[in-house]
């Protein structure tokens, strides 16, 4: 369970296409218990207990999890309440 | 605990601290309080995650953006539970922000215990005020999560 890696930097040259969806992504972390974290996705998306129970265990043993996506104004505001609510939230555009 | 921390009734959730649990909590709260209206420190490293790691032009418009607010909720959490841990009941609004402020401070204290050389992944905790403090806060967050969780929709809407 380790920082998000450097290669998320998009390659050089590599022309940004707006239209493009952002991902909205959480990352593993030692602290936050995995209760809190479905039950946080729960709560923000509206997934149904089956669905963030799933996001949760594959941020746990993946060590991430996309759990929305779209335009980017919107992937931020989710990341927003995300780390709002004490996770490990980042965004980055669709490859 | 003699009795659950957090229990639901029809009014909301119920708190239910002994006095040395609020008090532990009153403490933990100044503390952070502290460290969240004072400069940077490295303690905070965990409460602002970089939202686009490897952009620096877009993680610095963003954090223009979010830092006031994130702030601003975070000290409007921790008077939610000054104002409600002792025998509080809150409504839906005040459980959330009861996880939050409950995660920051755990957040904190594990980032404490990380500086401190603790390997968070283990289960073998040292024998440590913090490392106690850090696995009561976890024990309140999971009850609440328990209490609260009646609150959502049986099934979502996706």
């Amino acid at each position: 369970m380790t920082a998000p890696s450097t290669t998320l930097e998009p390659e050089v040259g590599e022309a940004i296409d707006f239209d493009r969806p952002w991902k909205v992504l959480v990352w593993d972390d030692p602290i936050n218990l995995m209760s809190y974290v479905a039950f946080v996705f729960r709560k923000l998306f509206g997934y149904s207990e089956e669905k963030a129970n799933r996001l949760m265990m594959q941020v746990h043993t993946e060590g991430k999890a996309v759990v929305n996506s779209g335009p980017k104004e919107k992937a931020e505001m989710d990341v927003f309440r995300l780390q709002e609510h004490g996770l490990w939230a980042t965004l980055e555009q669709d490859s | 605990m003699s009795q659950l921390p957090f229990v639901r009734t029809d009014e909301g959730v119920q708190v239910n601290l002994a006095d040395y649990e609020v008090e532990t909590l009153a403490n933990l709260i100044t503390d952070l309080r502290y460290l969240l209206m004072g400069e940077e420190h490295e303690m905070l490293r965990r409460l602002k995650p970089p939202a686009h790691p490897g952009d620096d032009e877009a993680e610095a418009s963003y954090r223009e953006m979010v830092d006031d607010e994130l702030l601003k909720g975070r000290l409007d959490g921790l008077d939610v539970l000054e104002e409600t841990m002792d025998g509080g009941v809150l409504d839906e609004s005040q459980v959330g922000a009861w996880m939050q402020a409950l995660n920051n401070l755990r957040l904190i204290l594990g980032e404490r215990l990380s500086l401190e050389g603790v390997d968070l992944e283990s289960h073998d905790m040292p024998d440590s005020p913090t490392a106690a403090i850090y696995g009561w806060t976890g024990e309140l967050l999971e009850w609440l999560v328990r209490a609260a969780t009646g609150s959502l929709p049986a099934d979502g809407s996706s």
